[in-house]
């Protein structure tokens, strides 16, 4: 028995010593830790934030790992959790990831709350994240310091630069049906007014819950009063309910935007030709060239996941990282010298050069893509589209 | 004023409301025999549109081919869990009273289960494919192919259970169960049979709603949950295991959901249905389509 006992903690001793050993060989990993709606309300949306961080790993260790200051590269592991898409848990997980964990660097997690509530937590614990898939105008109100927010879809620069874009293509009408969610409604209480001082004639403005289930009523009026515009301001799931019942109606409107849902693969896969021509919001494009990193990236991801990047969220997870990796590389792992890189540094991502000011990104332009031909072209702001804008031909 | 009078709205009108029946039809049911609150229905329904899709993308199988599979599918679903689960609690009479209680939390775990098995296996990215997208436009009124195709189907079936119910053997052995269980077992009608059957038939039913539903709305692992909402507020405005009244409840919802918003504003369409479903709680909690209430 004894001697049972003897071996049994050799053999435990021996493999702890190689295990060590082992570690000690590979170099110890870089941990990234993260949360992320993998449950809940907001986990259809999840994966395109989730499958960019784990193609942007892959590249990061087949290349030997993340490079730190001096040329050295250790690999990555992430450390993330699954959040229920509840902005209280995403808290506590954050908290633990930083005390419990003691995680190297931070990815962002899922959506517009879950950031909000992050910021204070970050700000504490003064620990740097580069944000991603959040967006909004209260992300304006979150004072500088260890967040950061790449987008440039935030609804008082989108109503300006629609209302411009629609102006510069001859629309004088327009009708409006929004989501009541808050992102529809930002935007909605911005172009208004931008519309107005275009001169573009709103002629319908209703708003509509997020579980609706038929637009029939609506989008009747809407084919009745033939705008030069239709600016639908969906959700993924009632983008779909839209163009399905657009399409049955045969509205003839040219312009047709639908906020947030054209630019997942699934909604090409279901209406194919039909949406083509469809507006929606977007500042990255896989056509744009001069972004050569992006069209690699689009490559990459639909090699590895069979789908295609969303070109909103997909991209702003990507970007997070990219920027994360050269701050990195600049400062190393320590948080006020990484804090000090992200704040002040200029980045090469895929959406071309990003640049902080306060927490915002600066360089990037509000931009729109419209679907031409299956494909995602931005169609504006004029530096930085890929295709011009064509007026929407049926469906 | 024209809207509200053009057949366009009456068929999206239509379309909702036999989609909300057949829906409730499954639901009410499993119900109805068996009493057990299934709020893994609607986790049936995603079940039914995963099937769909996959055969479509995978294997270029149509969905009218696709219900089959899905039906059989949520059958042997149904199966498994009345045989697992519910066939020995059933039996035993002290356990069969808190059946109905006990029968929410567990569905509730299967629901849960249901969803993030389906996660895990398909990831939560949304899907959808592409199917009988053309128009057709008869009498003024444009109608999408696979939405003709959802309402002839949804009403079909609902129609079809409905003779059932009323003329055949087994649809009055079903009925007798539902309406006087004790009753019905004392004058012959063998509760081992009709349960399993209809607890597979509510699933199976549930699966076919999912066939129709992927072929207009993108699925995701938790699309369900809305569904069996919709469901349960179908029954309980038409009466709980009564289901001629869930069936034309189903329709009338659909009804005045579409006209309802018509006539006021997309705004109102919560306020609409939930009103209706307090109110009917509050006026006639046996459902609006209940005869005189029964001893």
């Amino acid at each position: 028995m004894k001697t049972t006992r003897r071996l049994a903690c050799a053999a435990l001793g021996a493999a702890a010593a190689l295990s060590v050993a082992g570690a000690a060989w590979a170099a110890d990993p870089i941990r990234i830790g993260y949360s992320m709606a993998r449950t809940g309300i907001f986990a259809a949306a999840a994966p395109s934030q989730e499958n960019p961080y784990e193609l942007w790993k892959e590249q990061v260790n087949a290349a030997g790992g993340l490079e730190l200051p001096g040329g050295e590269k250790r690999p990555v592991e992430f450390v993330s959790y699954d959040d229920q898409s509840n902005p209280a848990n995403t808290v506590r997980i954050y908290e633990k990831l930083i005390t419990q964990d003691k995680v190297d660097l931070l990815a962002a997690p899922w959506g517009t709350p879950m950031h909000l509530a992050l910021a204070p937590v970050l700000q504490r614990y003064k620990f740097p994240m580069v944000g991603n898939t959040a967006a909004s105008v209260q992300l304006r109100k979150v004072a500088p310091g260890y967040i950061w927010f790449p987008t440039s879809a935030i609804p008082d620069a989108m109503g300006p630069a629609l209302a411009e874009m629609m102006a510069a293509n001859g629309i004088t009408s327009a009708a409006i049906i929004a989501n009541e969610l808050p992102y529809a409604q930002e935007f909605r209480s911005f172009l208004l007014p931008a519309l107005k001082e275009k001169g573009i004639e709103v002629v319908m403005d209703e708003s509509y819950p997020p579980d609706i289930k038929d637009m029939t009523s609506s989008l009747v009026q809407i084919r009745d009063k033939a705008p030069d515009a239709v600016i639908a301001m969906t959700y993924p799931s009632d983008a779909f309910l839209f163009a399905g019942q657009a399409k049955e109606l045969g509205l003839k409107s040219p312009f047709v935007l639908s906020l947030i849902g054209p630019t997942i693969d699934a909604y090409r896969k279901v209406f194919g030709s039909a949406a083509d021509g469809i507006i929606a919001s977007a500042h990255w494009s896989p056509e744009a060239t001069e972004w050569t990193r992006g069209k690699a990236f689009f490559d990459a991801y639909v090699a590895k996941f069979g789908e295609e990047p969303d070109a909103l969220d997909s991209a702003l997870s990507y970007m997070s990282l990219e920027i994360l990796q050269q701050a990195v590389a600049k400062a190393g792992l320590d948080h006020e010298a990484l804090r000090e890189a992200i704040a002040t540094g200029t980045f090469d991502t895929i959406n071309g050069e990003v640049k902080f000011d306060g927490v915002q990104n600066d360089v990037t332009p509000t931009g729109f893509v419209q679907i031409q031909d299956g494909k995602i072209e931005l169609v504006w702001p004029e530096s930085i589209k890929t295709s011009d804008y064509q007026p929407k031909q049926g469906w | 004023m024209d809207t509200l009078l053009s057949g366009q709205l009456l068929f999206a009108a239509l379309v909702s409301g036999s989609l909300y029946a057949l829906i409730a039809l499954g639901l009410n049911l499993v119900y109805g025999t068996l009493r057990l609150l299934n709020i893994a229905h609607g986790d049936l329904v995603m079940i039914g549109a995963y099937t769909a899709f996959w055969l479509f993308t995978l294997l270029s199988i149509p969905p009218v081919v696709s219900f089959f599979v899905a039906a059989a599918l949520c059958a042997l679903l149904g199966w498994a869990v009345y045989e697992g689960m519910f066939r020995r609690l059933l039996a035993n009479p002290g356990l069969a009273k808190r059946v109905e209680a006990n029968s929410l939390i567990l569905f509730y775990g299967i629901s849960v289960i249901l969803q993030n098995l389906t996660a895990l296996a398909f990831t939560s990215s949304s899907r959808g494919y592409q199917y009988l997208d053309t128009v057709i436009t008869w009498q003024g009124v444009s109608m999408t192919g696979n939405r003709l195709l959802s309402l002839g189907v949804a009403g079909g079936i609902c129609i079809a259970a409905l003779l059932f119910l009323r003329f055949h053997l087994f649809g009055w052995e079903l009925r007798a169960v539902i309406q006087r269980r004790e009753a019905a077992q004392i004058v012959g009608v063998n509760l081992n049979r009709v349960q399993p059957i209809i607890i597979c038939a509510g699933f199976a039913i549930a699966g076919i709603a999912g066939v129709l539903v992927s072929m207009t709305e993108q699925i995701t692992p938790f699309m369900g949950f809305p569904f069996t909402i919709i469901a349960f507020v179908v029954i309980i405005i038409g009466g709980l295991g009564n289901i001629g009244a869930g069936v034309l409840a189903g329709l009338s919802l659909g009804l005045i959901e579409t006209y309802g918003v018509a006539l006021t504003s997309p705004g109102y369409r919560s306020i609409l249905i939930y009103g209706l479903f307090v109110a009917v709680l509050l006026i006639r909690p046996e459902g609006i389509f209940t005869k005189a209430v029964r001893s």
